[in-house]
């Protein structure tokens, strides 16, 4: 590892409805491959991405791939936990996927609060999107929907056409970073409080605990 | 003219024209090469080269034209002795790329005698459950030679037999009520289109069913008969519907069965208290028996139970897809069916075993991972896990602990739900 190089580790969740293209976005975007032939995760699924960060920093995204059908709820938010980042994605093609957004964006604030109360950063993905716009919410309309719910920026994704993936993912990462040191001020500001640094050294953990 | 034809030929599929004219053929760079040097070699006719190449019989071209060029002519000759030291060089690696080859050859003709061996056995065993074993079934299933038998992998002209009666019926179903509840699915699938209702989730998964198969998929010869089946069985039991992995289990049991047995068979497996377990989510029951595989864990593999409990990684990661469709998505296809044939003899109990044996096979490759590099080889085990080497692991698997069997271990933790998983109760 180069010395002045600070090493990230970010576990970051990949939500949505079934049959969206969650495992085809992470494959696209850690394998550089497409297929149509993915089959249906079950449970969970995993991958890491190594990311260059700006000079001489690493970036290592721990990528948990968690099976959409909502039976399995009660079995995998178990997965949410020590989660710092999270994609929400639906499938542009299909408007009851849109639906279900609001639902599993719900369901990760419920589970998942940093110290100073707010979600974890998370970003919409609207995939499929080479399969043309059939959604009445895009363009302006989009940024507000995200604004008043609390995502943190939305991005048109295809993992067949590699279309923004590696943009939304770098965004991601730099909100991450952004309420990190949010945190990390918050933390410094305000250290009489024990419980809040109690919280925060559990998720400082997670970051710095590996190699 | 030829080479015209060709180069439409690769834009007709699209591809990008070859940039630098047309491909030449080997044969004809061989040939130009050896006028070439023919020529070149003409100041020193009675060249050593010529008389070694007349000699060998065995010629791998690439290396011949890398290695016995003489330098340009613009450059001093080759001294005598390097020259020597240069054939003598290129001697031994013919000789070895002969030795290889003879190798290869051995190899393959070996392995052509093995399948014809495993063929034949198979044909004899399919013979035997065929003659002898099917149909004195009750009387001799038990049997210790029926039994090793079976461990040793049915033959697949028979597999749906066996599964079929191994499984039984004991929900007395049908071909009746197989019939019955198809067409009310059928009915249900015309007049619903809500987006979340059960027949549309089946929808989505059957396409993502084995899908190198390419018989489940849309237009594939199997699509309807998957579609069928799920659809049915969320009639048959609307309080369990449609659970992700159930399409798994049914196509493996369509490949091996018709399809009103395979329903059949479906629906008797799918109600034995561990899958029933699972495919209802009853979560509480399913910690349970991770807490009883984590008993056998600890015992069998203390080493890498460790390891994984210091990285967190807890049993529900890697077991809930291999539990949900009984290793028939993590494991190829032919294995899978292998590990199904002894859970059909033995139980819940072999699912567990099983990955024990897949955790002792990799268990120096595990100990060497961290939390995320285990985590995507278990939930993606390798495309080729040796068949035969993870029986053997199985085999060595000691299903019992201190005095107990695995029924009794789960039965002890069901009767005391504070002992169960201490990972994953938090």
């Amino acid at each position: 590892m180069a010395s002045a190089g600070k090493e990230h580790l970010y576990k970051v969740l990949v939500i949505g409805d079934l049959g969206v293209g969650k495992t085809s976005i992470i494959r696209r975007y850690v394998h550089h491959t497409y297929s149509h032939n993915y089959r249906a995760t079950i449970g969970v699924d995993f991958a890491l991405k190594v990311l260059r960060w700006g000079a001489d920093d690493t970036v290592r995204l721990q990528l948990w791939d968690i099976a959409g059908q909502e039976r399995f709820g009660n079995m995998t938010r178990v997965y949410y936990r020590e989660a710092t980042g999270a994609f929400i994605v639906f499938d542009m093609t299909r408007p009851s996927t849109f639906e279900a957004v609001l639902k599993w964006k719900a369901d990760l604030d419920s589970k998942l609060m940093l110290a100073d109360g707010r979600g974890i950063a998370t970003v919409l993905l609207a995939n499929k999107c080479e399969q043309g716009h059939p959604l009445p919410a895009n363009g302006l309309k989009m940024e507000q929907f995200c604004k008043e719910h609390g995502f943190a920026g939305c991005f048109e994704t295809s993992a067949k056409d590699n279309l923004n993936i590696d943009e939304a993912a770098n965004f991601l990462v730099t909100q991450i970073m952004a309420s990190e040191h949010a945190l990390l001020r918050r933390a410094a500001a305000t250290d009489t409080v024990t419980p809040q640094l109690d919280r925060r050294r559990r998720s400082d953990g997670c970051v710095g605990c590996l190699k | 003219r030829s080479v015209e034809h060709r180069d439409a030929g690769w834009k007709l599929f699209g591809k990008v024209p070859p940039r630098e004219g047309p491909v030449k053929d080997p044969r004809r760079i061989q040939k130009e090469y050896e006028t070439k040097t023919g020529r070149a070699g003409h100041s020193n006719l009675t060249s050593p080269r010529q008389n070694v190449r007349k000699n060998l019989d065995f010629e791998p071209l690439s290396t011949t034209a890398l290695i016995l060029e003489d330098r340009p002519a613009n450059l001093p000759a080759k001294p005598a002795e390097e020259a020597e030291k240069h054939r003598q060089q290129y001697e031994e690696m013919v000789a070895q790329a002969k030795k290889r080859e003879l190798k290869e050859a051995q190899k393959r003709k070996k392995q052509l005698e093995e399948r014809c061996k495993l063929e034949e056995s198979i044909g004899s065993a399919a013979q035997t459950w065929n003659q002898e074993i099917l149909p004195n079934w009750s009387a001799m299933c038990t049997s210790r030679r029926v039994r090793d038998l079976w461990w040793q992998g049915i033959p697949p002209s028979v597999r749906g037999k066996v599964w079929s009666l191994a499984v039984g019926n004991e929900l007395n179903i049908t071909h009746e009520l197989y019939n019955i509840c198809l067409a009310r699915a059928k009915e249900k699938c015309r007049s619903t289109d809500a987006p979340l209702a059960p027949l549309e989730l089946i929808k989505l998964d059957i396409s993502r069913t084995f899908p190198q198969l390419c018989i489940f998929q849309q237009g594939g010869p199997y699509h309807d008969v998957l579609h069928s089946i799920l659809g049915a069985y969320t009639c048959y039991r609307p309080d369990v519907g449609y659970v992700q992995g159930m399409s798994f289990i049914a196509a493996v049991l369509i490949l091996n069965l018709d399809t009103a047995d395979a329903f059949i068979a479906f629906a008797n497996l799918l109600n034995k208290p561990c899958q029933m377990a699972f495919f209802r989510v009853d979560h509480s029951l399913m910690l349970t028996y991770f807490a009883a595989f984590e008993v056998f864990f600890e015992e069998n593999l203390p080493k890498l139970f460790a390891h994984f409990k210091k990285n967190n990684l807890t049993p529900d990661i890697y077991l809930i897809d291999w539990i949900f469709t009984l290793y028939s998505k993590s494991l190829p296809l032919d294995l899978a069916s292998r590990v199904w044939d002894v859970f059909c003899r033995d139980g819940d109990e072999f699912l567990f075993r099983t990955a024990l044996g897949l955790l002792r096979l990799f268990q120096d490759v595990l100990t060497g991972m961290d939390f995320i590099h285990m985590a995507q080889f278990l939930t993606r085990l390798p495309d080729l896990v040796p068949a035969e080497q993870l029986f053997q692991h199985i085999a060595a698997v000691h299903m019992t602990s201190r005095n107990r069997k695995w029924a009794q271990v789960l039965q002890t933790l069901q009767r005391d739900p504070e002992r169960g998983s201490p990972v994953l109760k938090r």
